[in-house]
């Protein structure tokens, strides 16, 4: 099962080290593949570098695709660590 | 407690003393607390605050200003400092004893040293010594390694591969202090101070060979004494629920005796170079210490082009 969705980065500071590290900590149990694409560049959403690569600020567009059978719970996971605006301001 | 006796036969040479009266106090007289005292104010009758439980130093001043005092004075003070919990009186710069004082240390069987150095010289020897002497002290389990010159402590469960990461490490030129059960001093209120037992110091265990001496194997240069203990390394199973560090702008600490020391979790699956990672580790921290941080230096990078990115987007908008 794939799973296309845009999420936005909603915290001031940006998609910096600490959210970085807790979206690689949701998505480090489950077996599915996760890509991130902001501004042409696609990467792997389980590896923190990676994700820093993109460089991406307070509202920023980020296609997420899931590949994998748990991909509806690890959306519904992604989704609220989003709106939690990664537990930050 | 240490009493004067073992003191006098421990630091007998290292100080340079010589006991010139009180041979009966020796063993009798403890030393309770690490601290000298310099006679001045107290030998002029002034006993407020005055500790008895110090070494009594008795250097020029106290010499001279205790021969301007009539005999009778004089015994009289020199008795009002001591006590039975006095441990000793030493006299610095070879100062011949006053007869009194000899009188009163072999009476009262209190040891009386004569030393070579002078007053500063020899309380700054003597305070070492005696923090030294007085420093907690406390065993742990673990190899303790120098690695490029950090003392680096490596703790884990039995058969995680203590020793043969200690082993990869002397190969590769670094240096063991202890293998199994570490010693470890405070020497001051902030460093700690790692050691081997007498018996198995630069020995190691390692299954399927057994017991080797690393001195013999390796040679000298892959031993040492005693080493700072700068870093704390705990080696454990990889496990597939934890979320290990993986940015590492959080500097985690672990507590001996007291004093923080920069702590690691290191997991441990096949595949994983340990000894290399620890080289890693230690070489990080020499980076720290020279005032680089790599982590929080990235991080500082990333925010900086986040905000140029937030930027050109606010501009185009």
């Amino acid at each position: 099962m794939i799973i296309h969705r845009t999420l936005t980065i909603q915290n001031e500071r940006g998609l910096h080290t600490r959210p970085a590290a807790l979206i690689a900590k949701t998505l480090s149990t489950t077996s599915s593949n996760v890509t991130f694409t902001h501004k042409a560049l696609k990467v792997d959403a389980k590896q923190i570098l990676n994700l820093l690569l993109l460089q991406a600020p307070q509202s920023s567009e980020i296609s997420v695709s899931i590949e994998g059978v748990d991909a509806p719970e690890v959306l519904d996971k992604l989704t609220q660590i989003f709106e939690s605006r990664f537990g930050e301001s | 407690m240490v009493f004067v006796q073992e003191f006098f036969d421990k630091y007998q040479k290292q100080l340079d003393l010589e006991l010139i009266a009180g041979h009966k106090g020796l063993s009798k007289r403890e030393i309770k607390v690490p601290e000298v005292h310099r006679g001045g104010i107290a030998l002029t009758g002034y006993l407020k605050h005055y500790n008895e439980k110090r070494f009594l130093v008795f250097g020029k001043v106290e010499i001279e200003y205790l021969k301007s005092l009539d005999p009778q004075t004089r015994t009289k003070r020199i008795l009002a400092l001591i006590k039975k919990s006095t441990p000793a009186i030493i006299l610095t710069r070879r100062y011949p004893p006053l007869e009194e004082l000899l009188k009163i240390c072999n009476e009262k069987n209190l040891p009386l040293f004569k030393v070579k150095l002078s007053t500063m010289d020899f309380l700054n020897q003597i305070t070492l010594v005696l923090t030294d002497e007085f420093a907690p002290i406390t065993s742990k389990h673990g190899t303790f390694v120098e690695v490029f010159d950090i003392g680096v402590l490596i703790e884990g469960d039995s058969s995680i591969g203590k020793s043969e990461t200690a082993l990869g490490l002397i190969e590769r030129g670094h240096r063991l202090i202890s293998d199994d059960l570490v010693r470890i001093k405070k020497v001051s209120h902030n460093s700690l101070e790692g050691r081997g037992v007498e018996l198995t110091r630069h020995h190691m265990e390692i299954r399927g060979i057994g017991i080797i001496n690393v001195a013999n194997l390796y040679g000298a240069f892959c031993v040492r004494d005693k080493k700072r203990i700068n870093l704390v390394v705990k080696l454990e199973v990889w496990d597939e629920n934890n979320f290990y560090d993986r940015v590492g702008t959080e500097d985690a600490t672990c507590e001996i005796l007291g004093v923080e020391v920069p702590y690691s979790v290191l997991p441990v699956k096949p595949g994983r170079d340990v000894v290399l990672l620890i080289e890693a580790i230690a070489l990080n921290y020499r980076l720290k210490r020279m005032g680089f941080h790599s982590a929080k230096d990235f991080k500082t990078r990333l925010s900086q082009k986040i905000a140029l990115n937030q930027r050109k987007k606010m501009a185009s908008l």
